[in-house]
């Protein structure tokens, strides 16, 4: 053995030594700005997405997300609860690549079709065991805040019925981009008894 | 195991019909304070209602669309309108169960203000989808904070009702509820049988369908004898 095949075999094991971790590592998410109609940014969610309202989902907008998205998901939590884990008030997934964003009013039906535009996508179990849209019932006297999170991922379909947990390790490695818009809500305490 | 699929069936059902929607709004024009159920546009008609012995008819009304949306009548038979779950409750809440009638009184009340509050309009008076909704909210007791007086949390409400209406759709019809046997039969229930013949408990042979009372067993008359059925209608002979 030479020198030069010396060479190219240390070039060739370095390379491979390189390869896994380079093939592995997923490039940072793209950063998705996330806007709704009616909820605002650091803003309290009006009352007619809380269950001191009709209780309806809101509506998104997105921008941002990279040519390689297929699909988009969104999870809604609560991190201020007194619980080790943030409160799961939405987890709708499989949202076409194509979508702009999500209608309001998303359906309770879990038979019921989705919006057009959104045609395909699915709503996992939240907190409240149900695959729909809760919106904030706070404990009264604290302001929560709640985190709407827009994963845009390089897959189309997952499976049905993940909770947030579940779809959170199945888009592990599929996230190519991300955005969250932040709001908050507050209930106030119930008036003294006489 | 495996979560099975929702159906019908499922706690508060969430079907969303517009056939609903509908009715409710043409039972929003016609409301005279009255009944409004029995006002409502319905596809099967509702068994007569008995005079009450402990609820309002308001109450009834809200209890009977309560129950409908439950255990409704859907593909699988009649629920728990046709089994007439409220005429138990109604006898029950008059008798063996007088102790919470004023949960009753508190729950629905509050139940009212909350769909006044949350969704403009008496609960009767919205759609099938947001009734759901709201139930959905009761049912998780988060209705409870916007103070609109559940006594506790609006999930023990739910809870109780939702307990008495299954008691009501398949209890003994003795106590009132499971007319014509409609709840034994939605579940496949054979009824009271005092005999089990050895073929069925092998299962070589479909079980007996008993559509009786226990009560008309001469056995459990024995047992009962100094006492009347709780809500019974008849005496224990």
């Amino acid at each position: 053995m030479n020198a030069t095949h010396l060479l190219s075999i240390l070039a060739l094991a370095a390379a491979a030594a390189v390869l896994p971790s380079s093939t592995s590592a997923q490039p940072a998410p793209t950063a998705l700005t996330v806007t709704s109609p009616t909820v605002t940014a650091g803003q309290p969610i009006p009352t007619q997405h809380s269950a001191d309202g009709e209780n309806t989902s809101p509506a998104f907008a997105w921008t941002g997300a990279p040519a390689t998205v297929k699909s988009f998901a969104l999870i809604c939590d609560d991190p201020d609860v007194p619980m080790p884990q943030p409160f799961v008030h939405w987890v709708i997934y499989n949202i076409p690549g194509a979508a702009k964003g999500l209608p309001a009013n998303i359906p309770i039906d879990p038979a019921a079709a989705m919006p057009a535009e959104i045609a395909g996508a699915v709503q996992g179990p939240s907190g409240f065991r149900r695959p729909i849209y809760r919106g904030p019932a706070p404990p009264p006297g604290k302001v929560h805040n709640y985190h709407f999170t827009v994963y845009a991922l390089d897959v189309a379909n997952l499976p049905a019925g993940l909770n947030k947990a579940q779809l959170v390790e199945a888009m592990a490695g599929h996230v190519v981009g991300q955005g969250e818009l932040v709001a908050t809500y507050e209930r106030k305490p119930p008036p003294p008894q006489r | 195991m495996a979560d099975r699929a929702p159906s019908r069936r499922d706690l508060l059902k969430i079907a969303g019909s517009a056939a609903a929607a509908a009715a409710s709004a043409g039972a929003a024009s016609a409301e005279s304070g009255a009944s409004v159920v029995q006002q409502r546009a319905r596809t099967r008609p509702r068994p007569a209602r008995e005079p009450l012995k402990a609820l309002t008819a308001h109450e009834a009304d809200l209890l009977d669309r309560i129950a409908e949306l439950l255990i409704p009548s859907d593909e699988h038979g009649p629920g728990a309108t046709e089994a007439m779950a409220v005429r138990y409750l109604d006898r029950a809440l008059a008798g063996a169960l007088a102790a919470q009638r004023e949960a009753y009184t508190v729950g629905l009340a509050a139940l009212e203000r909350y769909a006044k509050q949350t969704r403009g309009a008496a609960f009767l008076l919205l759609t099938e989808s947001k009734q759901i909704s709201l139930l959905i909210d009761v049912e998780s007791g988060t209705a409870t904070g916007a103070n609109v007086g559940f006594a506790g949390s609006s999930a023990q409400f739910f809870a109780l009702v939702r307990g008495h209406v299954w008691q009501g759709t398949f209890g003994d019809p003795i106590y009132g509820g499971n007319a014509q046997f409609v709840g034994w039969d939605l579940v496949g229930y054979p009824g009271v049988r005092t005999v089990v013949t050895p073929a069925e408990q092998r299962l070589l042979s479909p079980a007996t369908v008993v559509r009786t009372s226990a009560y008309d067993n001469p056995m459990f008359n024995k047992a009962i004898a100094d006492v009347k059925p709780a809500g019974s209608d008849r005496d224990a002979d």
